[in-house]
């Protein structure tokens, strides 16, 4: 329940944050990084330390994640064609043969086929996402957003205390 | 307004939320690894490993387990081996390949086959080496242990026997069918031939051609006359060919027939064994005793063999290829890992070169110092370039154990590979041993045990041998009294005071074959001819006389019918040959009366037959 209830804050906040279109939009489009690749590994470090970094909307990348992790349990078999693919391609061998014999690198798991699927996945689906996103929001704050807004719901949300984590995040 | 690309300020949180992840890794780095030990051991291996405490000593690069078992995998209720204390020291440049080069191992406070507290878990995972423990005892099924049946036989008055059972009787039912079969398609084929039309052409061209004689027929007439003998010829000659491919059929045919028959006969072999069967009658050839008393216990002895190393194929594989194996375990799907060995490059993992002493604890037999070492145990022999080589022996006169020596010798560099594992154990404890199908049991005592295990790409030689003369018999009766045979079975070994048993496999992985000889052999063979022999030949007569009574009239029947559809069938084309042939031979003869005639003008045509 309460984490339903984080996920509405989390998307109503966004919504209605101060932040542009295209800071959400960039947000969800590297928090779907965390939800289209499996969680615990390196290169989600680097897209965690970006989110953070980069003005862009925290709550839009936690957004992301959230709508993407049940998208990349599905996706998971076309990551896993899509990374075998690769790694079997006789003519990146050479490639991922150095790749594995290089300090550090065999730590990212890239020669797992899920993980090199399903970042190779991401990388093509960021921008789409970005544009959809940023597309989305617009249209939410021109048209219902500020009904929302006034809405009794909304301010029931927005009273919860959790929004308060999120606002030390909210994009500047 | 501009907006700021970066949130500087945001930097002291990603500072703090990277610290507290590495604090929590010091805190939590060694229940995991423990723990990731123990489960990617278990995957690994196909049976439950456990690791009671795992120290990391980062600067030394270096790894302490205490309290390792390894369980039997097919043995939950035992260790095969466990160590008080396993040091590894890793290569820390390998390590951040994140390949595991062991620079230094040391083991201590070793003991084999201990009973484990509890049974082992069967692995979470259906990984390889699950199955392989799978696939390996579906191997073992298949060699053919003989149950040795001691059932009082003069209790065997009758046999029934459901017809529905017994091979003849379907063979018998396929061969009528066939035959029939076989009849049916000879009769269209023969149909199909069409030899009406070209013998009543022929016969019909030459009653014409006897009429006429080439002087009043003319050049023009006898050249006429001639052309349609040649056509006719040649359509004797097509209908010949016809008959030949006919020919070729009915001999597929017939020769299925007897081939038909011919199983009509093994199939009656077969149930005279099925008959026999039912009898449960004992056997007495000596081969059989030895494998029926002993086979079960060498079959085990091979099965561990076979699974190590079938183990160390799978993972020790030749070749510099990329090689896939089942990805991470975690809530996402694992895909497939695939690693990518290189020329002059670290192998995923490799054990270079060990000497280990360990000590087996107590004052067992087996109790003492042993010396052991290890060479090039690796997952790329083919970057190692040496076969690995494992040893371990032990020398002690004069004490109850006088000699160890294991040996193992992997040779992965190049297919078919070559493995081969060599252990002699002299003054050993032999175990106990379980006679199948009596309630007897042998204790070998002090004894000698040999194993000799070589896998050459598919092709099989072992042999597992022990040896004592300090045997001791035991009878357990509580359960059930003895029969006569059994007694007598009873009193023929217990007066044996030595056993030397002898299983050899030879063969080939897909199909193996076993054989076990012992000193018992001959002497309970013997004895059990020489007392049971008549009623068992009586008995097998019965079951012979019981098939014999239920499938002779089909048989006879099925065998009767296939003769004759083959010797009809020969009859029919004989036949059509021979009316091919007179219808040629007055062709060729008016061919040569007319041609006579008209001297050198037409030229007479040669017709070859095929045959």
């Amino acid at each position: 329940m309460l984490a339903v209830l984080k996920l509405l804050q989390t998307l109503l906040a966004t919504l209605h944050s101060e932040g542009t279109p295209g800071q959400v939009a960039a947000g969800v489009a590297l928090g779907s990084a965390l939800g289209l690749t499996p969680l615990v590994n390196l290169h989600n470090l680097v897209i965690f330390a970006l989110l953070v970094l980069l003005n862009v909307s925290f709550g839009g990348g936690m957004l992301g994640w959230a709508l993407f992790v049940p998208i990349g349990f599905l996706l998971d078999p076309v990551f896993h064609r899509i990374g075998l693919g690769l790694l079997e391609a006789p003519g990146l061998r050479a490639l991922w043969e150095a790749w594995y014999n290089t300090p550090l690198v065999p730590y990212t798991n890239f020669n797992n086929t899920v993980v090199l699927g399903s970042v190779i996945g991401w990388l093509a689906l960021a921008l789409p996402i970005y544009f959809a996103a940023r597309w989305g929001v617009a249209r939410y704050r021109a048209t219902i957003g500020e009904r929302v807004r006034r809405s009794r719901v909304y301010q029931a949300i927005m009273a919860s205390r959790l929004y308060n984590i999120y606002r030390w995040f909210r994009p500047t | 307004m501009a907006v700021r690309i970066f949130r500087w300020k945001a930097i002291g949180v990603l500072v703090l939320v990277l610290a507290a992840l590495g604090v929590l890794l010091l805190l939590f780095a060694e229940p995991i690894a423990r723990e990731a030990t123990e489960d990617a051991g278990s995957d690994l291996l196909g049976t439950e490993v456990d690791v009671a405490r795992l120290d990391i000593h980062p600067r030394d690069v270096a790894v302490d387990l205490a309290g390792v078992a390894l369980a039997d995998p097919f043995a939950p209720e035992r260790n095969l081996v466990e160590a008080a204390r396993i040091g590894v020291d890793l290569d820390p440049y390998a390590l951040a390949e994140r390949k595991f080069v062991v620079r230094q191992l040391s083991i201590g406070g070793v003991a084999f086959g201990t009973r484990r507290e509890r049974p082992a878990r069967p692995p979470r995972r259906n990984g390889l080496a699950v199955q392989l423990v799978g696939a390996v005892r579906t191997w073992a099924d298949q060699l053919d242990v003989p149950i040795l049946s001691l059932t009082p036989i003069d209790t065997i008055r009758q046999l029934a026997l459901d017809p529905t059972r017994l091979g003849t009787v379907q063979a018998a039912t396929a061969l009528v069918a066939q035959a029939d079969s076989t009849r049916r398609a000879v009769e269209q084929g023969v149909q199909g031939l069409d030899l009406e039309r070209t013998v009543d052409s022929a016969r019909a061209l030459v009653e014409r051609l006897k009429a006429a004689d080439p002087k009043t027929l003319g050049i023009q007439g006898t050249r006429d006359a001639i052309a349609s003998v040649r056509r006719t010829l040649d359509e004797v000659q097509q209908a010949r060919e016809r008959v030949g491919a006919l020919e070729r059929q009915v001999r597929g045919g017939v020769d299925a027939l007897g081939t038909g028959v011919e199983r009509l006969d093994e199939a009656r072999r077969r149930d005279y064994a099925f008959a026999r069967s039912l009898l449960q009658l004992p056997s007495f050839d000596a081969p059989r005793i030895g494998k029926a008393f002993f086979g079960p216990v060498s079959i085990a002895r091979f099965q561990q063999a076979m699974y190590w190393v079938q183990l160390a194929r799978r993972y020790m594989p030749p070749g510099l290829l990329p090689r896939a194996s089942t990805g991470p375990d975690r809530l996402r799907m694992a895909g497939a890992t695939v690693r990518f060995p290189k020329e002059r490059t670290y192998p995923k993992f490799l054990l270079e070169a060990g000497t280990v002493d360990f000590s087996i604890r107590g004052d067992g037999p087996l109790g003492g110092r042993y010396t052991a070492w290890a060479r090039g145990v690796t997952s790329a022999p083919a970057l190692y370039g040496r076969p690995t080589v494992i040893a371990a022996s032990r020398r002690a006169e004069g004490a109850a154990l006088r000699a160890v020596d294991a040996s193992a010798v992997l040779d992965h560099l190049r297919r078919p590979p070559r493995d081969s594992i060599t252990a002699v154990l002299d003054g050993l404890g032999l175990p106990t041993i379980d006679l199948p199908g009596l309630p007897v049991r042998v204790e070998p005592g002090k004894g000698r045990s040999r194993l000799m295990f070589v896998l050459s790409g598919d092709d099989l030689s072992a042999r597992w041998s022990i040896a004592s003369d300090q045997v001791r018999w035991a009878i357990d009766t509580a359960g059930r009294p003895l029969n006569g045979m059994e007694r007598l079975v009873w009193r023929v070994i217990s007066g044996l005071r030595d056993l030397s048993v002898t299983a050899e496999l030879t063969g080939t992985v897909a199909s193996p074959r076993l054989s076990v000889a012992s000193n018992l052999d001959d002497a309970v063979a013997s004895r059990l001819q020489a007392v049971v022999g008549e009623e068992v030949a009586r008995a097998e007569q019965l079951a012979r006389a019981t098939v014999d009574s239920v499938v002779a009239d089909k048989a006879a029947v099925a065998r009767r019918r296939a003769e004759d559809v083959a010797a009809q069938a020969r009859e029919r084309i004989a036949e059509a040959r021979q009316r091919l042939d007179e219808a040629q031979r007055q062709l060729e003869e008016e061919l040569r009366r007319l041609t006579r005639g008209a001297g050198d003008l037409i030229p007479i045509p040669r017709v070859t037959p095929p045959w």
